[in-house]
């Protein structure tokens, strides 16, 4: 790795991160601000819920744990919108971290400083990797500070378990993003196909849980994978699920630099 | 050990030609031109050397490093203008070309930068985005020469730089040449690589056609004579000569030879006046680029 251009890949993002962090974070704190008023109605909001179809109920994760804890709560916007938000900046980002050089018409300037290409990939997979932790350490710093304000009782066990799931699923599509966009021309923009994987990722797993005829559609989501599963009546991460979709990505990853090592570069 | 050494080197962009079994040695301390029209493959064969391209065949070697191998220690060694400039739009001139330096891993080189800059009349501290193309050139100048390269390799150099900023550029590569750095100078302005090289390849479709030394090139090509004679004289021309014209007693031909053979034939007929026209490189490179 190069520290030089790892700091200055740091510094090309920061704008973006900044954007996608107040973003993120601006969205926790308002989810756990509302909290204590849906909790206050929690009854008549469970009635009002139990007259959405069960189809649907399932498919957005809503059930009567959503009402009555804030947990329950957090954890319905955490799975649809979180890491979705979160899985969107780290992929766009990801997607672009080797291309955009190329489009931009820099990769030349870069490459052809006296540094191999396997050093240009690992610096900026490292600056790629920064960002993620930096977005994700940053959101469940903030997710904890406002459950502990708008909060009475918590499970941190799940808290935990919830924010492993969606470390992986953040990983996961960065990785995924990686590698597809390296297929692609780097002169394209690939932010459009990112949020496409995501938001498709998401409906795909949601759909599954609406009807028994299309449960098959699940396999192909990654969100499938990373149900908390109850052990002795916990809910505990799926550490298998998370192995092999981390494993997923990291082999992406490779790949994707395995494909930028060998290729032209254009000018 | 050769500054550069280019062994049948060949790269293919799918069924298109790029470069075909190109070969060229350019000796250190030498100002080598690289001659040909737009599309005859000059950037490809800088673009594969410097590892941008990955080629087909051959290898290229920059003083002794392999440049597939040890492309880093090539690269270390070299500074490199591109015919276009792109630059980070978000960055000054002094940020690019510190980040430039610390690419490098060359420290200190405030001085030096200053030093360039005010005589390129290069004002550091704009961004490169609000810079005029002229400028962005002069930026580019900078940065291939701040490292103390021992090679500079440049493609196109002087567009987007006015006859001043082209006349201290000039002046610039004759004293790092005069210090002992290569340069491997790539154009399609004649004019510029007869000026500064003592040597030249010439490119055609993707194959080197010609290498010569400058003067060689002049030298063996055709030269226009045109004579006026004191009476009219019975000669034999000299070996060489064609298209002999005759007009009372002005004489016109074309010659190809050694001119000191063609001298000393003039020396015994009685001349009253006789001009003899040195082709241009740009003749030149038409009779190559026509082969």
């Amino acid at each position: 790795m190069n520290k030089v251009l790892y700091l200055k890949e740091l510094k090309r993002n920061r704008k973006n991160s900044l954007i996608w962090g107040a973003i993120v974070l601006g969205f926790t704190f308002m989810i756990l601000s509302i909290y204590p008023s849906f909790a206050e109605m929690g009854e008549q909001m469970a009635q009002l819920m139990s007259k959405l179809p069960q189809e649907m109920a399932r498919a957005f994760g809503i059930d009567d744990a959503t009402w009555s804890s804030i947990i329950g709560f957090y954890a319905t916007y955490y799975g649809i919108y979180i890491t979705l938000l979160m899985g969107i900046f780290t992929a766009s980002t990801g997607a672009a971290i080797l291309g955009k050089e190329e489009r931009d018409g820099t990769a030349e300037f870069l490459l052809t400083r006296p540094l191999s290409r396997r050093t240009v990939v690992n610096s900026k997979y490292a600056a790629l990797f920064t960002l993620l932790l930096a977005i994700y350490a940053v959101q469940t710093l903030c997710a904890i500070g406002g459950i502990v304000l708008f909060g009475t009782t918590m499970d941190w066990g799940v808290f935990q378990a919830m924010h492993v799931h969606g470390f992986v699923l953040v990983v996961f599509f960065t990785g995924i993003s990686v590698l597809l966009a390296s297929f692609v021309a780097p002169k394209i923009n690939f932010m459009g196909p990112v949020v496409g994987l995501i938001f498709g990722s998401y409906f795909l797993d949601a759909i599954s849980k609406a009807s028994d005829t299309v449960e098959f559609l699940g396999y192909l989501s990654p969100y499938h994978y990373l149900q908390l599963q109850a052990e002795k009546g916990v809910l505990e991460v799926n550490w298998g699920a998370s192995a092999m979709l981390i494993g997923i990505a990291v082999i992406a990853m490779w790949a994707a630099k395995a494909r930028y090592l060998k290729r032209d570069i254009a000018g | 050990m050769p500054a550069i050494e280019i062994t049948g080197l060949t790269k293919f962009y799918g069924k298109q030609r790029g470069i075909e079994d190109v070969h060229l040695t350019v000796k250190r301390g030498e100002v080598f031109g690289f001659i040909g029209p737009n599309g005859a493959g000059k950037s490809t064969a800088i673009r594969t050397l410097l590892g941008l391209l990955k080629p087909d065949g051959g290898s290229a070697r920059i003083l002794g490093h392999d440049v597939a191998k040890d492309g880093v220690a090539a690269r270390a060694r070299v500074g490199y203008l591109p015919s276009e400039i792109s630059y980070y739009p978000e960055m000054t001139s002094r940020e690019l070309l510190e980040y430039h330096a610390g690419l490098y891993g060359v420290k200190d080189v405030g001085a030096q930068m200053q030093e360039l800059a005010e005589y390129f009349e290069l004002d550091l501290d704009r961004e490169i985005d609000d810079l005029s193309y002229g400028n962005k050139k002069k930026c580019a100048i900078i940065q291939s020469v701040l490292h103390d390269p021992e090679v500079l390799i440049l493609d196109e150099p002087t567009g987007g730089l006015d006859p001043l900023m082209q006349h201290r550029f000039f002046d610039m590569l004759e004293r790092l040449n005069a210090k002992g750095t290569t340069v491997f100078f790539s154009s399609h302005v004649l004019s510029e690589i007869q000026r500064m090289c003592s040597k030249a390849a010439v490119i055609r479709e993707g194959k080197i056609t010609a290498v010569e030394d400058i003067t060689t090139l002049l030298s063996k090509q055709m030269k226009k004579v045109r004579m006026v004679l004191r009476e009219s004289a019975n000669f034999t021309l000299p070996e060489g000569a064609q298209n002999h014209h005759v007009s009372g007693l002005k004489h016109s031909f074309d010659f190809v030879g050694s001119t000191s053979t063609l001298i000393a034939w003039l020396n015994e007929q009685p001349l009253v006046d006789v001009t003899l026209s040195e082709p241009d490189l740009e003749s030149i490179f038409m009779n190559y680029y026509q082969r």
